[in-house]
């Protein structure tokens, strides 16, 4: 029961970061129908910046805004550099452009700065670790759950209240008949791209504390648990991507305490095999996003 | 449930309108397989030339960029002609290329290097030749099991589920160390010499490609590519095509992955990555992925450049300069040619060329005019209204002669409810066999969605649609094969096939599952619809009038017992319209069927039918002959708006 509930912690701490890209990658696919591969990197540019102000010893209170900052303005650059251009292309498209980015982001890094990692060193709360009656809780996963709960909650009331949030959520249902609505497709897009590299620049910040490196091609591992957070709770649906996120985090650790040692290498693809097989049985995901509220 | 009686074609004019498609084929098939191989001869000959003045490096070169080709091709039979992206056909490449490894690797050696291998693998010691043709037979199987999941999902998840497959196939490579040696890579697999062998997979990809191609399955595959909607509504399965396409194209990448372990003589994890995967799809993109001729383009574009850019950023010392020695140089290349590729020409730098139909429209051309200038075409395009020789046994569209042919197109208290609102309700009608029905009635009446409950598209909450005592039931290709054919009220043709072939697709269909129907050839429903002398264009270059015309020649094709029209005249001027009238008329007596004309435009509809139903909110608000609707009241007052609720 011990390891039950520690496991979960531990679960929800990976999974809240995964959660948060997974949300981004959900609210595009909702306005443009594209899974973006590209989100990874903005993992990637946070991680350079933080690398480039800590080696200058700039305080971790000052590095964090400017790398989420970056992931921010990063994200808005893919969209207006390439997105825009094939707004209204096939899935087909989309979905290859975004690759591309993904694999010229890689070469840029590589390039411009280097292949070999680049490490910084971790602040002390990073691993830090408090007795809580029976359980070992680390303030790091505390701190990550809070945030993510902070932004999941903050982005739902964004998407009520807002007039920002309004424009996505009709976008999500219906794009073409939004825009007859006075949406302007650009700004929405573009919104949504901003909002959703904001989030992953919370992601990052929350992962690359405890990571204490930069390399070229980091942002495509979590990205791919994103994206099969984002599938599992049906792509479109964010409540779904946030479940999805969380419940991808927690299987993962009960999967590598639970399966065989010879087995463990293979955790990814039982996930794989499963989504697989949740994909042909419900293709629309575990949550309905027809009956779900969509937003 | 006995079939209607059906019109019995002359046996000999329904086998020479399958000879001639068949030999039409050919005639495409051939050309572009000579013109593509003689491409290919032509830039091996020029990297021989480039080889002969260097090291062994440049030999390695070639027969590397002739294996990514039979790769790129392998990609481009599924890819290319179903438009559905998948990464997993590299992990076929895998398994397969495992296969071949571990039987034919020499015992002696498998024994030091997996000597926990189970099957008794370490004592197996098979030719390289067989070991290869189990290999692609291992891959073919593999590809069927993946193909059946990919093909029975839409789009996305297909991409998505073959993108898990290859990341499996890794992970499960890395993991089984007794059986794949782990990241140590399996090595001493027999190497093949020189660049024979990849040479002979070159060309045998590039026929194998041209071949599908032109091929019924691939020809389906393509439609299923160009509109999967439209192709449905055509009697187009999208599964069978888009399945048998996903095994050939395996087991080409099959054979691929084969060859590339033995030029390289090893075989690890981490050789069929992802990062290759990549690299083969910018080839197909960049060329253009629809036709050999841009995969071959695509191949030596993306082969010649990140050679070009891995010299420069190995540092060299040009024109007195010296370069700085430039890490990933060639992989900016790849993902900056692909992006742009991408961003400004989606279809590829070739788009849809391909360098043997090319040839056949040079040389054909004059040909082809001189042929129509003297044939029956012209004299068929001028207004010859319902006066349609050419066309054996065409019953006449009016009297009562059709109506034996074929049983009435009824519905039955057909209706639908959308969440709380009921869009259809309680709809039955009678189409006469050989009649042209009216179904008029305001914007929202429910005409759209009556045509869609009918043809499969959305399922009915109740009722049913027979054609005579045949219950139409199913996925809208069954139903298309069962005889209603459709036209869309936003036009849905096949962009990028030609006009010709837009007929021919729904002809395919017609020749296997309405040949009980009398024939209409492809060449008179074109000569019909006035598009003969454009047969060869593209058909998304047509205007909006022609394009009107190719849809329903295209439904026509399909011989069907009733057709459906939704909205033929939408967006025409009255003169247009007035035209569609003698159009719709002409096409529906050559092929002997009913017609069901959906419109809003009472001018129109009264013109063209005999009877009409007029929907309002979803149900029949009146019937009757076209003259009776006008004077209806409560027509008028639907129309007008005024004083209905």
């Amino acid at each position: 029961m011990t390891q039950f509930v520690q496991n979960l912690i531990d679960g929800l701490g990976n999974g809240s970061t995964y959660a948060l890209l997974a949300v981004g990658v959900s609210m595009l696919f909702g306005v443009m129908h594209l899974v973006n591969f590209a989100h990874g990197e903005l993992l990637t540019i946070s991680a350079y910046v933080i690398y480039g102000m800590r080696s200058n010893d700039i305080s971790w209170w000052a590095t964090i805004p400017v790398a989420i900052l970056s992931a921010v303005m990063l994200s808005m650059l893919i969209e207006f550099v390439a997105f825009r251009r094939v707004r209204t292309a096939s899935a087909f498209t989309l979905l290859l452009t975004s690759f591309a980015i993904e694999i010229l982001s890689h070469a840029a890094w590589r390039i411009g700065v280097s292949s070999t990692p680049r490490r910084y060193t971790a602040p002390d709360i990073a691993f830090k670790v408090v007795e809580v009656g029976p359980f070992n809780i680390e303030v790091w996963d505390v701190v990550s759950i809070g945030v993510a709960v902070a932004c999941f909650v903050g982005t739902a009331i964004m998407l009520r209240t807002t007039m920002f949030g309004l424009s996505i959520r009709a976008a999500s249902e219906d794009f073409d008949a939004a825009r007859l609505m006075g949406v302007k497709a650009n700004r929405v897009i573009s919104g949504a791209f901003a909002f959703a590299g904001l989030l992953a620049g919370i992601a990052a910040a929350l992962w690359l504390v405890r990571r204490g490196q930069a390399d070229p091609r980091m942002g495509a591992e979590p990205l791919l648990k994103a994206v099969i957070a984002a599938i599992i709770g049906g792509l479109g649906s964010l409540p779904g991507a946030v479940v999805g996120g969380l419940a991808l985090g927690v299987a993962e650790v009960y999967f590598r305490s639970w399966l065989p040692s010879d087995l463990q290498g293979l955790t990814d693809s039982f996930v794989f095999v499963l989504i697989a097989v949740l994909f042909v049985v419900r293709p629309q995901g575990l949550f309905d996003v027809q009956s779900a509220e969509r937003v | 449930m006995t079939a209607p009686a059906a019109p019995v074609a002359d046996p000999a004019v329904r086998h020479l309108t399958g000879a001639m498609s068949r030999s039409q084929m050919r005639s495409v098939a051939l050309p572009s397989l000579v013109a593509n191989w003689v491409l290919l001869a032509a830039l091996f000959a020029v990297g021989v030339l480039y080889a002969s003045g260097g090291s062994s490096a440049r030999d390695l070169l070639i027969s590397d960029l002739l294996i990514n080709l039979v790769l790129v091709l392998g990609f481009h039979i599924f890819i290319g002609n179903t438009g559905v992206l998948s990464f997993g056909h590299l992990g076929i490449a895998s398994v397969a290329a495992y296969t071949m490894a571990l039987l034919a690797v020499p015992s002696e050696r498998k024994i030091v290097l997996i000597p926990n291998a189970p099957w008794g693998i370490p004592e197996i010691e098979l030719s390289p030749l067989v070991a290869s043709l189990i290999g692609v037979g291992v891959g073919v199987v593999v590809a069927a099991l993946l193909g059946f999941v990919a093909a029975r999902t839409s789009g996305l998840a297909a991409t998505m589920i073959t993108l898990a497959f290859l990341a499996i196939v890794r992970q499960v490579a890395e993991n089984r160390k007794d059986l794949t040696g782990g990241a140590q890579n399996l090595s001493s697999v027999p190497r093949l010499d020189g660049w024979s062998w990849p040479l002979l997979g070159a060309f045998l990809a590039v026929m194998i490609a041209v071949f599908f191609r032109s091929s019924k399955t691939g020809r389906l595959a393509v439609a299923t590519r160009e509109d999967e909607l439209a192709a449905g509504a055509m009697g187009i399965e999208v599964f069978t095509p888009r399945l048998v396409a996903f095994v050939v194209s395996g087991g080409l990448v099959a054979f691929g992955g084969i060859l590339r372990v033995q030029s390289l003589g090893s075989i690890g994890p981490s050789q069929f990555s992802f990062e290759f995967t990549i690299l083969i799809l910018a080839m197909l993109v960049v060329g253009g992925m629809r036709t050999v001729t841009g995969a071959i383009a695509g191949t030596v574009f993306i082969t010649v450049g990140k050679e070009v850019t891995r010299y420069l950023g190995d540092g060299p010392d040009l024109l007195g300069i010296s370069l700085p020695v430039v890490d990933g140089l060639p992989d900016l290349f790849l993902a900056g040619s692909l992006l742009a590729v991408l961003l400004t020409r989606p279809n590829g730098l070739l788009g849809e060329f391909d360098v043997g139909s090319w040839l056949t429209r040079r040389f054909r051309r004059p040909q082809r005019a001189a042929e129509s200038s003297d044939g029956p075409d012209e004299a068929l395009d001028v207004d010859t209204v319902l006066a349609v020789p050419a066309v054996p046994a065409v019953p006449a569209v009016s009297g009562t002669g059709a109506a034996s042919e074929s049983g009435a197109l009824t519905t039955a208290g057909l209706g639908v409810v959308f969440g709380g609102f009921t869009a259809v309700d309680d709809v039955s009608i009678t189409v006469a066999p050989g009649r042209i029905h009216g179904l008029i009635g305001p914007n929202g009446a429910g005409k759209t969605t009556f045509v869609n409950l009918l043809t499969g598209l959305v399922e009915p909450t109740t009722g049913t649609v027979h054609i005579g005592d045949k219950e139409l039931r199913g996925a809208p290709y069954k139903r298309a094969r069962d005889g209603v054919s459709r036209t869309f009220q936003n036009l849905r043709i096949f962009p990028s096939l030609s006009v010709r072939e837009n007929v021919a697709v729904a002809d395919l269909i017609a020749h296997d599952h309405r040949s009980h129907r009398s024939a209409v050839s492809v060449d008179d429903l074109l000569a019909l619809s006035g598009l003969s002398h454009m047969a060869d264009r593209t058909a998304s270059t047509l205007d909006y009038g022609n394009q009107r015309r190719l849809e329903i020649a295209r439904a026509a094709a399909l011989r069907p017992d009733f057709l459906l029209l939704d909205e033929p005249t939408s967006g025409m001027s009255s003169s247009e319209s007035l035209e569609m009238v003698d159009h719709v008329r002409r096409v529906a007596s050559a092929i002997g069927a009913g017609v069901l004309v959906i419109d809003h435009d009472l001018g129109f509809i009264t013109n063209i039918c005999e009877h009409v139903t007029v929907l309002d909110q979803g149900a029949i608000l009146a019937e009757g002959t076209a003259e009776e609707i006008q004077r209806d009241q409560r027509v008028i007052d639907a129309y007008l708006g005024s004083g209905h609720g």
